[in-house]
């Protein structure tokens, strides 16, 4: 028996909490490789479904292995590299000449890696000179980012190492199903479970909230968006009830003021005509807090936000209402408490501080701060008056694109927007109006599909780079496999690209190179990587985020944040007061049932990876609507059936699930899919006034079945 | 536009608040009769109770140059030719519109001695304002009796509160039950049991004739069927009255409040309004503040949207029930004690042949719970004592969502987190069960794993992936392996000694 090779030691392809992972390269097998789960603090050796299956992306049925070009008969077919560069590049000087250097736009995607990110909002900046960028992370953190922002002057995810959750005597999770997205997380809620202080609020009973029954915590069952009536009415309570710490608001916040005025009107019987959860278990929940609080001498409480509640037009607002609740209990900025919004995408954190965010330059840096742009132009050798201003956001860009004066060419780098993004049928749309289309991706995803040149890229174990996980930690992604075919990281194709449209350097391939780079344009922001190296991290190091450059003692990163000050000018935590409004959709008559959207343990985001996995397709081949037995039964729908969903925005046919663990007002879509099960065809695009998340969460819907006999009509249809 | 509103409480605050948020043209003067800046006054009972903190009764107010308040200010003339009001320091305020948010005041019932010429007798009190609640709080060390007259809401609330703050309570009332415009009798007598429970002494069909005084302070009262009571307080919760009498002065029509139409315009003055408890709409005043903030709302969308004519109190779709208003939602905020009631409630019309009201009653438990369904809709409901129930049906009421075909699953069972199954014991598990939700590992999986040879957890993890995603179903995996393994024994054994294999691991 032959010896078999080292194993490499990286991270999972998939979520924020980037599991370690050991690859083992297995020559004569079907796959190039063996995934194995390794000891790490966030998945402490576990992997999930997902995790453990990722090696059949690499070989995928219908993986991209050489650059495509669509042909006059609607097909594709196979190019080299210099013809199908040289064609975007001719294109794109073309449009720029016709229309000016706006007619570019870029949508990049929260999975790449720093190094991929970072060059992507350079080449936007500095190559087209577009201020047309944005990404899907715009439909992941905005909210949270938006709302740590304001309140801390910075935005890095978890302030904490997960593993610290461990030690609390109260977690309280909103709107996050991590037991399904991100399943080796729980581990880390095991002591607040033994305690009793596991708080779920979800509409739903998800796996995440089934950890909570018992004497293990609580759940709430809100009615869709209302997550922020929670909210309030929690730390309406913590107020009035003489919980709050008072001492450590006086001295580490601003704006307690306004926002104790602002929860006034939101007692708890008030709360719970809203919301629907009793007002007396709002009130043991806001003692349970309290009573894990510091300052009432338990060893510590969390509050966590997930999409649930951040993906809504209120989204940002929510956020700020969980800090808010955080603050009044004196959790943030102190070790063994905290607050955090569990990011999702495998590099949301990393993906949204390098520049790939309309209105941002590396470093978590403002691209309309006149210091910011000097600083990173200097890093780029190029004039800062040159650096195009911020652009738009996800939702407005992708509307704008082809319309008048909007841009007629789209660079797609990691990112499924046919199935991911709100309003899909629209999306589909406007990508047709487009006069180019150019989509970087490993398989033929839907949005691939559309496009007028896709172009193969490296995966994963194909690549080096880096990963900032939902702690802020960053992380090494190392090669273990060569790519099959012409396929050719992004690093690459924007050198080129670069090159052929006039920018000779400053684009490298190798990623240690540009993460270099990147870490010097990054010193001094906000998230600073200048103190990170690839040597620092490959001897193992532990570092997150902020880690300046030094001049002696390496900097050792910075596990938690905010111990000694806020980021803020004043060093406080600014208190925002904020306010409940309806969902945009809102139930009416006509559409008296809520949707809300979300996923399913075996697939990623658009599922353009995952629906080409055959275990995971084997366990969940097709998208489905979660339905409350009552709700079926007054609308006449059985298990295993077809039902229709409508809203203004288009239509979609799932097949039912009839289950208990829902509300009767609600129905559940998991948003993996495409074509007529798209959940997306039905979602709200419209957005929150700050952030510009999609309120994906919630709208109305009507459902009913799929075929109606003639002869019956179910009782209750009339008012549904 | 120059806009002044009388009135800086719940409603006036709000609506200011909204205005200039939302109408960049209008200039606004509050003329406010109390001290305070605007505070919640539906939680005075709480901090009677002790729940609340006083402080954080404090609401927001409009953040805006173009506001003005004046507090402590009471508006003494309004004089609609002129279009002014004159406030009680002097002062004139000009106004293109007009908003009356004056509230109510509460109404002190014809009691013997209890009003005297320095106001009311010590230990006799109203609860109203925040002075009021504090009186009531700063009589409290000295006070082991109280009686509350009215068992309305308020009094509901602040009985149960003084109750739970260890005083002898005895609740006076002069119907045969209790909230007899929200409750009937059957839930009335169920909520009085629990009344009972929390220490509370219940005395209907009966009011206070006079109080009784040692050295000026109260000592006792007389109830009119003659009864005495020893008592130190005495808070009387006897129901409100709209304040309109400055409206009533500047020739406006008023009933029992200012009467306004559907628009909350006077009907006699196209720049005069009225919102709050002040108000009387044509569906009359419920003394909710969910109305009145309903109404706020409802004026400014009217005043922003070009003078839009105002809309309906509620947007009723195709159900046109007059008793559908999604702001009636009564709720008794008092620990221990659950009522609420919406829409229809209490005495109505049962025979209505388009109402289904389905009841069930549960004295034993203090439960009671009953909900009136038109056209598939929920247009009322009582519940006392229970929680689950009473939010589902509010969340529901407030939003008209449709009911189950059968109502009676609106009451039998709550409506959401119930059902859950029961935990399948390990034996009785199918091999489809999925074991491992991380790595859609079933059961038959696991036990094949078990008969290769596995004998740890680990060994089985390795074999199957169970287990090594959250870590969650890892003691369960371990029973499997345990019950295999006893099954396997107890197979083995099973023909000597005739035991059956499938009760062997138990």
């Amino acid at each position: 028996m032959t010896e078999r090779p080292a194993g490499v030691a990286t991270h999972c392809p998939y979520c924020a909490l980037q599991c370690a992972q050991t690859l083992t390269p297995t020559p004569r097998e079907r796959l190039p490789l063996e995934v194995a789960g390794r000891d790490f603090p966030t998945n402490r050796g576990g992997l999930c479904q997902k995790g453990w299956t990722s090696a059949e992306v690499l070989r995928a049925r219908d993986r991209i292995t050489s650059p495509m070009i669509r042909t006059a008969d609607g097909g594709f077919r196979k190019a080299g590299w210099d013809e199908a560069l040289d064609l975007i590049a001719g294109r794109v000087e073309q449009l720029q000449a016709e229309s000016g250097r706006e007619a570019i736009a870029i949508f990049g995607g929260g999975g790449l890696t720093n190094e991929k990110a970072y060059a992507l909002g350079k080449f936007a900046r500095v190559v087209l000179r577009t201020p047309f960028i944005d990404y899907n992370g715009r439909f992941c953190m905005s909210s949270a980012a938006a709302a740590s922002n304001r309140a801390f002057g910075m935005d890095r995810g978890l302030g904490f190492p997960l593993a610290d959750l461990g030690g609390a005597d109260a977690v309280l999770i909103l709107g996050s199903n991590m037991g399904v997205t991100m399943p080796p997380f729980v581990q880390h809620l095991a002591g607040a479970r033994e305690r009793g202080g596991l708080v779920v609020v979800d509409p739903r009973e998800t796996v995440t909230a089934k950890l909570a029954s018992g004497d293990q915590g609580e759940h709430l069952a809100p009615v869709p968006g209302t997550d922020m009536v929670v909210l309030l009415a929690l730390t309406h309570i913590v107020l009035a009830e003489g919980l709050a710490d008072l001492q450590y608001l006086e001295k580490r916040t601003s704006g307690l003021d306004d926002v104790r005025r602002s929860v006034a009107g939101w007692w708890p019987e008030r709360a719970e005509a809203v919301c629907g959860i009793p007002a007396e278990q709002l009130r043991s929940t806001a003692r349970l807090l309290a009573q894990a609080s510091p300052v009432h001498g338990g060893r510590g409480a969390y509050v966590l936000t997930g999409r649930g509640m951040e993906q809504m037009s209120q989204g940002t607002a929510c956020v700020t209402a969980a800090i808010n609740l955080a603050l009044c209990l004196g959790l943030i900025g102190r070790e063994g408490s905290g607050f955090g919004p569990v990011t999702g995408q495998g590099n949301g954190q990393g993906g949204r501080e390098h520049g790939q965010k309309s209105d941002q330059l590396p470093g978590y840096r403002m691209i309309t701060d006149p210091a910011a742009r000097a600083h990173v132009a200097g890093v780029w050798g190029v004039d800062p008056e040159t650096l195009p201003g911020p652009g738009v956001p996800a939702v407005r860009l992708l509307d704008s694109l082809g319309r008048d004066g909007g841009p007629r060419a789209l660079f797609v780098h990691g990112s499924n927007v046919v199935v991911s993004a709100p309003n899909a049928d629209a999306v589909v749309e406007s990508l047709r109006r487009l006069d180019l289309l150019v989509v970087s991706d490993l398989v033929p995803s839907e949005t691939a599909l559309l496009a007028d040149v896709i172009l193969p890229i490296t995966q994963w174990a194909e690549e080096e780079g880096t990963m900032t996980n939902l702690e802020g930690r960053v992380i090494r992604r190392r090669k273990a496999t060569d790519a099959p075919g012409e396929a050719r990281s992004e690093l690459w194709i924007l050198g080129e690209l670069a090159r052929r449209l006039g920018v000779d350097r400053g684009f490298p391939e190798d990623p240690a190179t540009v993460f270099d780079e990147m870490a010097r344009a990054s010193a001094g922001g906000v998230a600073d990587y200048s103190g990170i190296t690839y040597a620092r991290l490959d001897a193992g190091e532990e570092l997150q985020w902020p880690c300046p450059a030094t001049d002696g003692t390496p900097h050792p990163g910075t596990p938690r944040v905010f111990l000694e000050r806020f980021n803020t000018p004043d060093g406080r935590a600014r208190m925002i007061a904020v306010d409940h409004h309806a969902p945009a959709d809102d139930v009416r008559p006509g559409a008296r049932t809520y949707l809300v959207t979300g996923r399913v343990l075996q697939h990623y985001q658009s599922g353009a990876q995952t629906r080409r996995v055959d275990e995971l397709n084997a366990a969940q081949p097709e998208s489905f609507v979660e339905v409350h037995p009552l709700l079926a039964e007054r609308i006449g729908l059985a298990e295993g059936e077809d039902a229709i969903l409508t809203t203004p925005r288009g239509e979609a046919v799932a097949t039912v699930r009839v289950t208990e663990a829902i509300r009767p007002d609600t129905v559940f879509m998991p948003f993996h899919w495409a074509g007529a099960g798209s959940a997306n065809r039905l979602t709200n695009d419209v957005t929150d006034p700050i952030s510009g998340m999609p309120e994906f969460k919630v709208t109305a819907v009507t459902i009913a079945r799929a075929s109606v006999p003639d002869s019956t009509v179910p009782l209750g249809v009339s008012v549904s | 536009m120059n806009v002044v509103v009388i009135g800086n409480g719940m409603v006036g605050s709000r609506f200011v608040d909204d205005l200039v948020a939302r109408d960049p043209e209008a200039r606004v003067t509050v003329l406010g009769k109390e001290r305070h800046l605007p505070y919640n006054r539906v939680l005075l009972s709480s901090v009677v109770a002790g729940k609340t903190v006083p402080e954080s009764l404090a609401m927001a107010t409009a953040d805006s140059d173009r506001v003005r308040t004046l507090t402590g200010v009471p508006a003494i003339d309004v004089d609609r030719e002129a279009r002014t009001v004159t406030d009680a320091a002097g002062g004139v305020h000009p106004y293109d519109r007009l908003v009356f948010a004056t509230g109510s005041q509460a109404r002190i019932p014809s009691i013997q001695g209890v009003a005297t010429d320095r106001g009311l007798l010590p230990g006799a009190s109203v609860l109203k304002d925040l002075d009021d609640a504090q009186g009531i709080v700063g009589a409290l060390p000295k006070a082991r009796r109280a009686v509350v007259l009215g068992a309305g809401v308020l009094g509901l609330e602040v009985a149960t509160g003084l109750a739970a703050r260890g005083l002898a309570v005895t609740l006076v009332h002069h119907a045969d039950r209790l909230m007899e415009r929200q409750l009937g009798s059957a839930a009335s007598q169920i909520a009085a049991g629990s009344l009972e429970r929390l220490g509370v002494r219940v005395v209907t069909e009966t009011s206070v004739a006079r109080v009784l005084d040692r050295r000026g302070v109260l000592s006792a009262v007389t109830l009119t069927d003659g009864t005495e009571v020893l008592t130190d307080l005495l808070v009387m919760c006897a129901g409100t009255i709209p304040e309109a009498a400055l409206a009533r002065r500047a020739g406006l029509p008023c009933e029992r409040g200012i009467l306004v139409g559907a628009d909350l315009g006077s009907p006699i003055d196209s720049h005069v309004f009225a919102i709050g408890d002040c108000a009387q709409p044509p569906e009359g005043g419920s003394g909710l503040v969910a109305q009145g903030w309903d109404q706020g709302k409802r004026l400014v969308d009217a005043w922003v949207r070009a003078d839009a004519p105002v809309a309906a109190s509620t947007d009723l779709g195709e159900a046109d029930d007059d008793e559908l208003d999604p702001t009636n939602v009564v709720r008794v905020k008092a620990l221990g004690l659950e009522v609420v009631t919406m829409g229809l409630s209490g005495k109505f019309d049962h025979g209505e042949r388009e109402l289904r009201a389905v009841r069930m009653a549960d004295p034993a438990i203090g439960r009671f719970v009953e909900v009136v369904v038109s056209h598939g809709l929920l247009v009322g409901a009582t519940i006392v004592g229970d929680k689950q129930c009473a939010s589902e049906l509010s969340a529901m009421y407030t939003r008209m969502l449709p009911v189950p075909s059968d109502p009676a699953h609106l009451i039998i069972r709550p409506l959401a987190g119930a059902g859950r199954p029961a935990a399948v014991a390990v034996e009785d598990m199918a091999d489809d069960h999925t074991v491992c939700q991380c790595n859609s590992v079933p059961k038959g999986r696991i036990v094949a794993a078990v008969a290769d040879g596995c004998t740890s957890v680990d060994e089985v993890s390795r074999a199957t992936r169970a287990s090594t995603g959250c870590g969650d179903c890892r003691s369960l995996v371990g029973d499997i392996i345990r019950t295999c393994g006893a099954a396997a024994e107890a197979g083995a054994s099973a023909d000597a000694e005739g035991k059956v294999p499938a009760l062997a691991g138990k």
